[in-house]
């Protein structure tokens, strides 16, 4: 391979690995969130960002109703909240009891929104744009798409939003206490169930927002999720599953190693190159590659 | 589950009648299943000796849970590999699985040891992550290196183990005898100082490395033995299905194991690895015009069985600190 080459290569595919990264770390950050308030390993994340995405395609495509997307979205932001809100209550009982426990029924949680999708949506693959206008230009060797400024900005927004919540809020003073301490904070008074809620919402909302913006790049169908849920889920491992940053800086990491896997190795080992990536942060960082560069918490 | 580390009630009063009407009801249950093929008929008996493959793949899920206090949602990566093995030893050296068998259970081990030792020092859900990730890693390994593993199509399984038997019969006895070989090694490993050592490791970390036996050792050793057994399981699955294939190794036939060793309280009995095996083999089976009802169902059961073992007295719906 020339040089040349190399470099007239290297730039797009550090682009599309950043764009895609981002929602890598948008997914990432919903599961941290879970995880640092209630310690649980939600696995119904990417089976109700699924369930989201397919009602936005449902409600605005036609096949149940023809509304305009920007109310479908508004009405799929309302469902997976409620579904967020029924499946915490569901497990409540056991949160506080065993970590396992209420991570083997959010699993069972997943499969039963996964069943939902197939019987109301049937097992198609469906296409679900972004009502972005169709424009490119071109910066040096990089194409840049609308596709990727709207992703870019609303990631942005998104993220900026979730951390001034929780670096400026009440609630977020409140979900950091819990995160660090619960026991404490249940001896001052604060209730650990509402912070709980808070984050189980906030993970929905932003799961079923990666979801959205990853659809239009891959297709959408019930059994595609997994996947994406183990992108998410290799950007938790990667950024320390207990740290929100780590979170962030995890998903455009993956997102760039799995575009340089894809073109330089091969597409069809994707997966098996994550869960190579899992062990190896696993053996190696423990905490995440984070660890020491901003402190990430054990 | 924290009187798991303590002997069982049933093991104090070994002495006693209490025991004696356990252990007979075990052997009617055994004579029954050997007895069944004289009235059961061809379908069922394959179901059956599917069942039985599938319970102890089921068992091997437990085993994980209560020594190890560990979920592992990717245990059809080791079923597979067992699976393979058996076929691929056919396929290549045209032997049966009397031969392959021991192979398979130490493929199972050895992968089971490489890929537990990276989370041998953190929480359980690390290692839950990680074994989906080979969950969903597992049909492209299998469609990817296609020279050995027959691609989509798979591969077939046609050697008796014994010449002039019917294959029926065959593969519903074996299934069952090494499933209550099994069950009875595993009631031998809950008394044996190896066994309590592994639970002591679990319950009093503390105390059991002043014994030597180190947190992450212990996790590194149930895991491989958990797998081998995975492996195991998957060896009699390709023996008793015939074929092995990419489509019965899913994400989700990782989960559906998962799912049997919550319905049967991940308990390491013969009965119990009976209900969980049937749960998960008959209800695709049966309920196949059902089709998209399969994951609501057992996410339900799921849901459920974890909550009713777990939740204990509802009426204390308050946050509790979390022990250790």
């Amino acid at each position: 391979m020339s040089v040349a080459g190399f470099i007239r290569d290297i730039l797009p595919l550090l682009w599309s690995g950043i764009i895609s990264g981002c929602l890598y770390g948008v997914g990432a950050l919903g599961l941290v969130m879970v995880f640092k308030s209630s310690r649980v390993v939600n696995f119904s994340h990417g089976n109700l960002a699924c369930l989201g995405a397919f009602v936005v395609y449902g409600f605005s495509s036609g096949s149940l109703l023809s509304l305009s997307w920007g109310s479908a979205v508004a009405l799929a932001l309302g469902i997976a909240c409620a579904v967020a809100v029924i499946s915490y209550v569901l497990i409540a009982p056991i949160v506080f009891k065993s970590d396992l426990a209420s991570t083997i029924a959010t699993l069972g949680v997943g499969l039963i929104l996964q069943g939902a999708v197939q019987l109301v949506f049937g097992a198609d693959i469906v296409n679900l744009d972004l009502p972005v206008p169709r424009l490119s230009f071109s910066l040096g060797a990089i194409r840049i798409s609308s596709y990727d400024l709207a992703v870019l900005t609303v990631t942005l927004a998104i993220v900026g939003g979730l951390f001034v919540i929780i670096e400026r809020t009440r609630l977020g003073v409140a979900f950091r206490a819990v995160s660090t301490n619960p026991f404490a904070c249940e001896v001052c008074g604060l209730n650990l169930r509402s912070v709980h809620l808070f984050s189980w919402l906030a993970g929905a909302v932003l799961g079923l927002v990666a979801a959205l913006l990853i659809v239009p790049t891959t297709f959408l169908s019930s059994t595609t999720v997994p996947s994406f849920m183990l992108q998410a889920f290799t950007a938790a491992v990667v950024g320390g599953f207990s740290s929100l940053p780590g979170a962030a800086v995890g998903g455009i990491l993956v997102g760039i190693a799995m575009n340089l896997f894809s073109f330089y190795v091969s597409p069809e080992f994707m997966n098996t190159f994550l869960l190579g990536v899992i062990l190896l942060t696993l053996n190696f960082f423990p905490n995440g590659l984070l660890e020491r560069a901003i402190g990430g918490r054990v | 589950m924290s009187d798991l580390a303590h002997p069982s009630k049933a093991g104090l009063s070994a002495r006693g009648g209490h025991l004696d009407l356990v252990r007979l009801s075990m052997l009617g249950l055994v004579v029954a299943l050997s007895l069944l093929p004289i009235i059961a008929g061809g379908f069922l008996l394959y179901s059956l000796s599917l069942c039985f493959a599938n319970a102890l793949a089921v068992l091997s899920v437990s085993l994980l849970v209560r020594y190890g206090g560990e979920v592992s949602i990717g245990h059809s990566f080791f079923v597979a590999l067992g699976a393979y093995a058996v076929a691929i030893v056919e396929h290549r050296l045209g032997l049966s699985i009397v031969v392959s068998l021991p192979l398979a259970i130490l493929l199972g081990a050895g992968a089971g040891f490489v890929f537990a030792f990276p989370s041998r020092r953190l929480s359980g859900i690390y290692l839950a992550v990680a074994t989906m990730a080979l969950a969903l890693a597992l049909p492209e390994i299998l469609i990817g290196f296609e020279k050995f593993t027959g691609g989509f199509e798979g591969l077939y399984i046609a050697q008796d183990v014994i010449p002039g038997i019917p294959k029926a019969l065959q593969r519903y006895y074996i299934a069952l005898l090494v499933l209550v070989l099994v069950c009875l090694a595993l009631a031998h490993f809950r008394k044996s100082s190896q066994g309590l050592a592994l639970l002591m490791a679990r319950a009093q970390p503390r105390a059991a490395e002043a014994m030597g036996i180190t947190r992450s050792w212990a996790r590194i050793s149930i895991f491989t033995l958990s797998a081998a057994l995975a492996a195991l399981a998957g060896a009699l699955t390709g023996f008793a299905s015939s074929t092995v294939s990419p489509n019965s190794f899913t994400f989700f036939s990782g989960v559906f194991l998962l799912v049997g060793s919550v319905v049967s309280l991940n308990r390491l009995s013969l009965p119990a690895a009976l209900v969980g095996g049937a749960f998960i083999t008959l209800v695709p089976t049966y309920l196949a015009q059902a089709g998209d009802w399969v994951p609501i169902l057992y996410g339900v059961a799921l849901v459920v069985v974890t909550l009713i073992a777990n939740a204990g007295d509802l009426r204390r719906f308050r946050p509790r600190r979390r022990g250790r």
